[in-house]
């Protein structure tokens, strides 16, 4: 499974609910599978995804709120799994889609084939699942319906594919029609 | 800072529609932060940077947000405030302890603390030094800032050596 359709099967589950996704192929993945006002790229500060969908979760608690990560992303911010560990926030789902690389700025390696990101979430009060297959990424929405955040499904991805274009929305606009998104 | 200046400060932005304080403690807002805590609206992060991007959630959530931290963790913070809170047209407050604006303050502070003003400019952030006397007129500042939509900051200068 390639990030792409990785994102095609959890943006199909999820519907309107916002994302925060992160900077890179992630965000221009998303872009071009299902632009929707509910989508906030960010495009800039590498690792703050999270932190981000933490802030909203944290205000917005009647809305499920879910995070895009990469493995780069979240190895910059790993800081961020403990903040959101202390706070808990019951409507956070932190998906990680996980190639073990930097794909966006040429496929160096992280080191998420080397450590276990599950056990580092799982330490930080995380629910962790993980996905290798499509058809286990789409069981393990099944999974995650009722049970209380945070969540962090991590899902295995190949290295490669498609590559999308660059976010043509201009920042403020995908502020503003996000911010409305959330009202609603 | 006295500290009841610093509760005063706290409660006044506070009850003018500042609802989060988050951030990294610094010595030079002590009492600042320790008097939020009693009021159960202080959030500790492990990094600044987190802290703001905790601070743009709850914004985009039309949640005012104050971000705290000492100037070497504003300089940690550049790059977030360049890519995403001046990008995204984001308003918070930052409130930073200014370390090295004494001369004879422990040496780390030195060169990052001289360059403190510069790197404000040079980012182009709206900024004031908050004092005994000003601190209303500095609070009512930054909360038009807020309201315009704008990003800016309070600075603390670190006026005494323990």
């Amino acid at each position: 499974m390639i990030r792409k359709e990785a994102i095609a099967i959890v943006v199909e589950k999820i519907g309107n609910q916002p994302i925060i996704s992160a900077n890179g192929f992630i965000s221009r993945d998303l872009l071009e599978v299902c632009d929707k006002n509910s989508n906030f790229y960010m495009i800039g500060s590498m690792g703050l995804a999270s932190s981000i969908g933490l802030g909203v979760a944290l205000k917005k608690i009647k809305k499920k709120i879910f995070v895009f990560d990469g493995d780069g992303n979240v190895l910059m911010n790993l800081g961020s799994l403990v903040t959101i560990g202390i706070t808990k926030p019951k409507n956070l789902i932190h998906i990680v889609f996980d190639n073990s690389s930097h794909e966006s700025t040429g496929g160096q390696p992280t080191a998420t084939n080397k450590i276990q990101l599950s056990k580092i979430a799982k330490s930080t009060n995380y629910k962790v699942f993980q996905a290798k297959t499509k058809n286990q990424l789409a069981k393990t929405f099944q999974k995650i319906k009722l049970i209380p955040g945070p969540i962090m499904v991590i899902v295995k991805i190949k290295k490669g594919g498609v590559v999308s274009k660059r976010i043509n929305i201009e920042p403020i606009e995908i502020k503003d029609r996000f911010m409305d998104s959330l009202k609603k | 800072m006295k500290e009841l200046t610093q509760k005063q400060i706290f409660n006044y932005l506070f009850n003018n529609g500042i609802e989060n304080f988050i951030g990294v403690p610094d010595s030079t807002m002590k009492y600042f932060i320790e008097h939020g805590f009693k009021k159960n609206k202080i959030l500790i992060t492990t990094r600044e940077e987190e802290a703001i991007g905790i601070a743009v959630g709850m914004s985009l959530s039309q949640s005012n947000s104050l971000v705290f931290m000492q100037n070497a963790g504003f300089a940690n913070s550049l790059s977030t405030i360049t890519s995403l809170v001046q990008l995204y047209k984001i308003p918070i407050i930052f409130l930073i302890g200014w370390r090295g604006f004494l001369k004879n303050d422990a040496p780390e502070h030195t060169k990052i603390g001289k360059i403190q003003p510069k790197l404000l400019q040079t980012l182009s952030l709206q900024s004031k030094i908050i004092n005994e006397k000003n601190w209303k007129a500095s609070c009512n500042w930054a909360l038009k800032l807020i309201k315009e939509k704008k990003p800016c900051t309070l600075i603390l200068k670190r006026d005494f050596v323990d």
